[in-house]
């Protein structure tokens, strides 16, 4: 059965991801692996292909950076999983990446803006 | 920040090896997925399958998961580390032989160390020991060098505020203690006010002087030692603000030092030394009776130091004052000295050459331990090919080869620092008092990192030579020889054997030199010292002045006393005389010869003097060469004598009879003296070696002194004479201490203590390389009968007899033991060099020593070949024939 695997599909970009984790749990609260993946899938309108097996190592970096927790619980269909939940330094890391990519932004659409002379 | 803490998390993960449920959390992904896959629709499989597919490569995350949870170098290093612990615990007997051998080097290593590290580097109660320095004085043109200086440097110094910290004096004054059971005498330092500070001494309770109390009559404050604190007054607190009666004077005890600072000698007592303003004038400049020690400024160095000395010097020279006349008669000058190395003493040199000799033990036991593991890696060459067949690159291996080597140097090293332990407190027990006072056998940091050097040092030392051949051989070899004996295996046993010669040679050079220490040592002991210590006994007593100020009290005191030695019982002569021999004491001074005329820059004559009484030189055995002895009639009112030694004569009256010659001392006015007689002369403090000084000897009751050695001989033993001399000044002065009993011999035997230990310790580390260098021997020849059992099974099965097979396997490790030995010899001689100055009418290419250290390493290594040899022989030729 083929997957809905269209040409626009990007990949993730490095690095990003990490925000997006974070991002995502903040907004959604505790999630466990499989989960956030899904919502990242979601949130971006199924825009971003992402091999969900690249999560975990992200997850892992950002426990160790004390951006996230992790603890053994139940999902919604009883299976065993483990959650996340983003923390009070986490919250903070997020506030400041936003900020960055805010900054990026707006720079890349004043270039955007340029209107071409020869156009 | 962050990146810390990640390393920090990294590290930890790889250190604890936690389990880690990756596997599970992965799992439970995947099954996640699927249930999603088949709610959506798809059949079981497939929905299995594409959950697997969108997850990506399972193996992949979960290697790139492992090297980002913790460190994958370190945790590589831990496998390492397991994996060469594992080996070693599989050859048990190796890694025992191995890790003794490291842990009595490098724990021998360790304890010699740390006494240098005492004497030299740290001694224990200064702070910044390198800064402390005490003033050296020097009359060159007299030939005169000694530790003294003069009060009257003091200001000098201590006014040089661009170059010294603190500087202060002290002088040698023993208290009687009579507030106790018995009179007790107390070795007493008076100290000018800053003296504990120069040391950066602090006191345990209490405090020090203050420099109001360093005034004459405002004196009278007392700090103890720990030593006395306890023994004396058993460690009572209240002690503090105490008024004791010290000589008879009282003193107020204000303070109580800790106890690792007793200097400037071993002392119980301190006070200070109050002296008169004008004792620290100019005019009092060579008067040499202190002793001066300063703290150099942070930032100046030892040679800036010394440099402003002839500064000072050069001071005194051009002062236009009567002193400049007289430094420039003598060329004085003044210089500083380390204080470490001054109070070290004799003990450096032996110290640096125990750490040398215990080094070179280090040595041997390394190359042992490198021919162990070359042997190894021969009998593991074939699963080290394999390793490399399937993939293992050099550099792993050489890596792999390493930890074994470390792993097995830090195990030496740890049980080496326990050893050490053990050793520093034999040590300081075994040696002579006097060499080690105030030596602890505590290992400090700085012991520890030394010993955590010689591990890491042995480590490369031993590790280095099994992984460069690793690193060349050629591994793939091994496999197809089946364990046979192959080429790479006779390099190996050439490296092995080149080891053997090396440690053959280093062994000799070491018992060679403790060859030539007893040898001297016995040489030593043959030495006549001038008189005859058989049945002799000593003791000291000193006058308080405040009892016996004047001279004619002294000589009371001594008459009586003299007068009840020689009712005494058992006693066949007995007299009082200071400084005795060999008790470490010394008096020197310039004395005028009547009717000789001097150069304007002659110095004058000089001798050494003694004050002694009628029956002293009779107790000691002094010889009488011409004229007579002192006798009773020799009073202050008689005329005045004197009787010099033949050096003296020789010296000063080369041509002339010096018998009825007059001299003088304490310049004009002075009365002169006639010479009496000439006795022989005595050897002063040391048997090794001599001050060349002429002496010149004082009747005590002509010339009084308030205190003496009394000496007492007897037809019987000693020690019995002690009570005559107790009973002896009892009855002179009931209140008057008497210390410090001890026979002739026991001085003399302990003006050898010092060189009978270090003799001692390096006959055991000589001997303890001998058996090193065997031990090695016995490995190679061992192994290579047992490579040789073939060959020696054929020889044996063509009918050749045991004899010959013996001679082929002994003769193989005599040739070892010869080539070590010659090389050692050669060795040796270069080294000799080095100490040939400590040692005693024994060159160091002495034939007999060489003779005998190489009988012994030849002796033994015949004896290590000859143990596998004879193995050898009773092999059975039908079953050697049928292995392999």
């Amino acid at each position: 059965m083929p997957q809905e695997s269209s040409p626009e599909k990007s990949d993730v970009w490095q690095g990003t991801l990490a925000l997006m984790v974070l991002k995502t749990l903040n907004a959604l609260g505790p999630l466990h692996g499989y989960g956030i993946a899904r919502r990242i899938e979601q949130t971006s309108e199924n825009l971003l292909s992402i091999n969900h097996g690249t999560l975990y190592p992200v997850l892992l970096k950002l426990e160790q950076e004390g951006s996230i927790d992790s603890e053994w619980g139940v999902s919604e269909n009883n299976r065993k999983a483990k959650f996340y939940r983003i923390t009070k330094s986490g919250k903070k890391e997020l506030t400041a990446a936003e900020r960055e990519w805010q900054r990026a932004n707006d720079i890349m659409a004043r270039f955007s803006a340029l209107k071409g002379e020869s156009a | 920040m962050k990146g810390l803490r990640r390393n920090l998390k990294r590290l930890l993960s790889s250190l604890s090896r936690e389990k880690y449920d990756m596997a599970d959390e992965l799992q439970s992904h995947i099954e996640m997925q699927a249930e999603d896959n088949l709610r959506a629709g798809m059949p079981p499989e497939e929905a299995r399958r594409q959950a697997r597919l969108k997850f990506g490569g399972l193996d992949s995350v979960k290697e790139s998961y492992r090297d980002q949870r913790g460190l994958p170098w370190l945790e590589t290093t831990f496998a390492d580390l397991r994996y060469a612990a594992r080996g070693l615990r599989k050859s048990p007997a190796f890694t025992t032989v191995a890790v003794l051998t490291l842990a009595i080097g490098i724990g021998a290593n360790t304890a010699i160390f740390s006494l240098v590290n005492q004497l030299l580097l740290h001694p224990p109660g200064i702070d910044h020991p390198e800064r402390v320095v005490g003033v050296r004085t020097r009359y060159l043109k007299i030939n005169l060098e000694f530790n003294g200086s003069s009060s009257s440097n003091l200001p000098d110094l201590r006014s040089s505020t661009n170059v010294f910290e603190r500087a202060a004096i002290s002088q040698r004054a023993d208290l009687n203690y009579a507030d106790g059971p018995a009179p007790e005498r107390l070795r007493g330092a008076m100290v000018s006010a800053e003296w504990f500070d120069v040391f950066g001494a602090k006191p345990l309770i209490g405090r020090v002087f203050t420099a109001q109390e360093d005034q004459p009559n405002l004196n009278r404050v007392a700090v103890l030692s720990y030593g006395s604190w306890t023994r004396v007054f058993g460690a009572d607190p209240n002690v503090i603000g105490r008024v004791v009666q010290l000589n008879q004077t009282p003193y107020q005890i204000v303070g109580i030092m800790r106890a690792d600072f007793e200097l400037p000698w071993n002392t119980d007592v301190w006070t200070p030394i109050g002296l008169e303003p004008q004792l620290y004038s100019p005019q009092n400049r060579f008067n040499e009776s202190f002793f001066l020690a300063a703290r150099l400024k942070p930032g100046v160095s030892f040679d800036q130091g010394q440099a402003w000395m002839q500064v000072l010097t050069d001071r005194v020279y051009n002062s236009g004052t009567p002193g400049a006349a007289i430094a420039k008669n003598g060329n004085w000058s003044i210089s500083l000295v380390h204080f470490t190395d001054d109070s070290a003493g004799d003990n450096k040199s032996a110290v640096v050459l125990l750490l040398g000799a215990v080094a070179l033990v280090l040595l041997i036991a390394c190359s042992n331990i490198a021919g162990l593991m070359v042997a190894r890696t021969s009998v593991r060459a074939r699963e080290l090919a394999v390793r490399v067949a399937l993939g293992a690159s050099r550099s792993r291996l050489l890596r792999q080869m390493l930890s074994e080597s470390l792993l097995l140097a830090i195990t030496g090293g740890a049980i080496g620092l326990v050893f050490a332990a053990g050793a520093v407190r034999l040590v300081l027990h075994l040696a002579p008092e006097n060499a080690v006072a105030g030596l602890n056998s505590s290992l400090d940091v700085y012991v520890m990192l030394f010993c955590a050097g010689a591990t890491i040092a042995s480590a490369v030392l031993f590790g280095v030579t099994p992984a460069w051949q690793v690193s060349r051989a050629d591994l793939q070899g091994s496999i197809k020889m089946e364990g046979r004996t192959n080429t790479s295996d006779s390099g190996r046993q050439r490296l092995r054997s080149l080891l053997v010669v090396g440690e053959t040679a280093l062994a000799l050079a070491l018992l060679m030199a403790a060859g030539l220490f007893l040898r001297s040592f016995l040489r030593l002991q043959t030495v006549n010292p001038g008189f005859n210590p058989k049945g002799v006994m000593t003791a000291m007593y000193r006058l308080p002045l405040a009892q016996y100020a004047g001279g004619r009290d002294q000589a009371n005191f001594n008459r009586a006393l003299l007068a009840n030695l020689r009712a005494g019982s058992g006693v066949i002569a007995t007299g009082l005389g200071y400084p005795a021999p060999f008790s470490g004491d010394n008096e020197a001074g310039s004395f005028q010869i009547e009717g000789q005329v001097l150069a304007p820059d002659d110095p004058g004559p000089h001798g050494n003097r003694r004050f002694i009484s009628p029956g002293y030189m009779e107790a000691l055995g002094i010889p009488l060469k011409r004229g007579r002895y002192f006798t009773d009639q020799d009073r202050i009112d008689a005329e005045r004598v004197t009787i010099i030694d033949e050096d003296l004569a020789r010296q000063y009256w080369p041509t002339e009879d010096p018998l009825g010659k007059r001299i003088r001392m304490g310049g004009n006015g002075a009365p002169w003296l006639t010479v009496v007689g000439i006795v022989g002369h005595v050897m002063d403090s040391s048997l090794a070696s001599d001050s060349g000084k002429g002496v010149y000897y004082f009747s005590l009751f002509q010339r009084s002194i308030p205190g003496a050695t009394i000496v007492v001989k007897t037809s019987g033993d000693p020690n019995l004479m002690t009570g005559v001399i107790q009973d002896a000044v009892r009855t002179a002065d009931p209140h008057q201490a008497v210390h410090t009993f001890g026979t002739m011999d026991y001085y003399i035997s302990r003006s050898l203590d010092t060189r009978r230990f270090g003799m001692r310790l390096l006959g055991f580390f000589g001997v303890v390389a001998l058996f090193l260098a065997a031990l090695g021997l016995y490995g190679v020849i061992s192994y290579s009968v047992a490579q040789r059992t073939r060959e020696i099974g054929i020889r044996m099965a063509l009918g050749a007899e045991h004899r010959s097979v013996l001679a082929l396997v002994v003769g193989q490790g005599f040739r070892l033991a010869a080539a070590g030995v010659a090389i050692g010899i050669a060795g040796a001689a270069l080294m000799g060099r080095y100490f040939e100055s400590q040692l005693f009418q024994v060159r160091s290419s002495d034939p007999l020593t060489i003779f005998a250290t190489a009988g012994a390493l030849l002796g033994a290594g015949l004896l290590a070949s000859y143990l596998p040899a004879r193995r050898a022989v009773r092999v059975d030729p039908a079953v050697t024939l049928r292995t392999d």
